[in-house]
């Protein structure tokens, strides 16, 4: 599979395709030439996961306004309240 | 002394206490809620009860003037609310409450449609393990029905943050409690299902409270707005305690928000060792299969046949060998043989002497020619014999002859010719 598809799909699904191909490889007696291509292909999949986890910037989290609008908002700007 | 001391009666002391405690104002206006247990309805239509809590007791009348009035029918184990006083009976010496006014406990009440609903509400299968929908794993947008200004949005938002910060919380804001609560969270909770903000999972829910506070969550409204939300549901109501509708509804139902939250997302040093123990159980196992393949072409390559490949010739080679040495045994024995025949032939008698054969032979022949010589008919007519022919037959009868026949008689020199004359029988 290529990077580039990789890129695409959602965390979970690589995460599952990274599972199942592990599994694979270890309960099955795929051949060498096999492995080898599942092996890379798990390891381009690490790779991935791994890229979007360390270089993901963090998430500026959005209010919806009444307006229908996404704004930016920081909940460690704001004063704490305590429930009623 | 004795007479300096005055007696009561039972009804004058009674009394007495009745009229300090009518005179107490504390006791003319009382406020008491309860659960009503011990209900009598008498005939005249007044109404006697006792009025309980877990440690507690206080008997209670309801006068027909004021029983009239009730807009339910009170049982027992009702959880009212009473106004009214306090005053004695004096008659029992017991002090009591007369109630003006009793209304149904609003909490009773509630718990009461709330069990309804519940019902309602599970027989229609909307409660269904098989309706509840898995909640991603790995969501990296998510959205939060709640407050605005309340801890409870904190704590989702920031636990979100700490576990996992690559995940974008979209805070929905609603009103969650009071009137108009029920709406404003059914119209965000359909707000968050719009394809555009593309959440994974939507966290439904508000902070502590008193049952009437969370109230917004038991409505049917809310309830059916998280069942047919497409994006998956976690709720997240009041503390560990409180169970409403929408928990039962949810796809997932936490504890606190924060346990929301928690539930909601990994935790990112957990989910970076996973995927490191993925990376390490992927090289082992590569490892480990190189590892035995080398092996087993190591045992190949050591093997006899690849180490001397010479060898299957060899023994091929070595075969050939035998049957050549089979087949040379078998054409000498075979020659030998008949070589042995042959010298055998050779020395036959016969052959060694041919002339015997011939001396044999001959003198076999010459006892024939003997023979044939004893058989000769020349041989009788040499001893006088004689043969008559008749015209070219021989004569062996008088009656081959007739008269005057001209008969030839052979004898061993030459030929008689001769008449017959006569025959005389023997």
């Amino acid at each position: 599979m290529k990077k580039k598809d990789l890129d695409g799909k959602k965390f979970e699904e690589l995460m599952n395709e990274l599972d199942s191909i592990v599994k694979e490889l270890e309960n099955g007696d795929a051949d060498l030439e096999d492995s080898i291509k599942k092996y890379s292909e798990a390891m381009e999949i690490v790779k991935v996961c791994s890229d979007k986890l360390n270089n993901a910037e963090e998430q500026v989290n959005k209010i919806l306004k009444s307006d229908g609008t996404l704004e930016d908002f920081n909940v460690s700007d704001e004063p704490q309240e305590e429930e009623e | 002394m004795q007479d300096e001391i005055k007696y009561y009666s039972v009804s004058q002391y009674n009394e007495s206490i009745r009229r300090f405690i009518d005179s107490v104002p504390e006791c003319h206006d009382v406020h008491i809620k309860g659960e009503i247990s011990n209900f009598k309805g008498a005939t005249r239509g007044h109404l006697y009860f006792t009025l309980k809590d877990e440690e507690s007791r206080i008997n209670a009348v309801m006068f027909k003037s004021a029983a009239d009035k009730l807009e339910f029918t009170p049982k027992d184990g009702d959880k009212v609310l009473i106004d009214g006083r306090i005053s004695v009976y004096t008659v029992s010496g017991t002090y009591q409450v007369y109630c003006d006014r009793m209304v149904p406990d609003g909490r009773g009440d509630l718990l009461k449609k709330l069990e309804e609903l519940k019902k309602k509400l599970e027989k229609e299968g909307l409660f269904d393990a098989a309706h509840k929908r898995p909640i991603p794993k790995y969501p990296m947008h998510i959205g939060v029905v709640t407050a605005p200004n309340k801890a409870a949005k904190s704590d989702i938002i920031s636990t979100i943050k700490r576990r996992f910060p690559v995940c974008q919380v979209i805070l929905f804001p609603a009103i969650v409690q009071g009137e108009n609560a029920k709406d404003s969270i059914v119209s965000m909770i359909r707000e968050a299902n719009d394809p555009k903000y593309n959440l994974d999972t939507l966290i439904v829910g508000r902070g502590g409270g008193s049952i009437e506070d969370l109230w917004a969550f038991n409505e049917e409204d809310v309830a059916r707005a998280i069942y047919n939300s497409r994006v998956p549901v976690i709720s997240a109501v009041g503390h560990e305690v409180d169970f409403t509708i929408a928990d039962f509804v949810a796809d997932l139902r936490a504890p606190t928000p924060t346990g929301a939250a928690e539930m909601a997302v990994p935790n990112m040093s957990d989910l970076i060792n996973t995927i490191n123990n993925y990376q390490i159980r992927l090289n082992e196992n590569i490892y480990n299969k190189i590892k035995l393949l080398r092996k087993e072409l190591n045992n190949y390559k050591t093997s006899y046949v690849l180490s001397n490949p010479l060898a299957t010739f060899e023994i091929k080679s070595q075969k050939l060998d035998s049957y050549i040495d089979r087949l040379n045994m078998y054409i000498n024995n075979k020659i030998t043989l008949d070589k042995t025949k042959l010298e055998h032939i050779k020395t036959n008698h016969i052959l060694m002497h041919p002339e015997e054969l011939f001396i044999k032979n001959k003198n076999s022949i010459e006892l024939y020619i003997n023979k044939l010589k004893l058989l000769n008919p020349l041989n009788v007519l040499s001893k006088g014999y004689s043969l008559v022919n008749d015209n070219g037959n021989l004569v062996k009868s008088i009656n081959d002859v007739k008269i005057n026949d001209e008969l030839n008689i052979r004898v061993l020199d030459g030929y008689i010719i001769s008449n017959v004359k006569g025959v005389d029988k023997k």
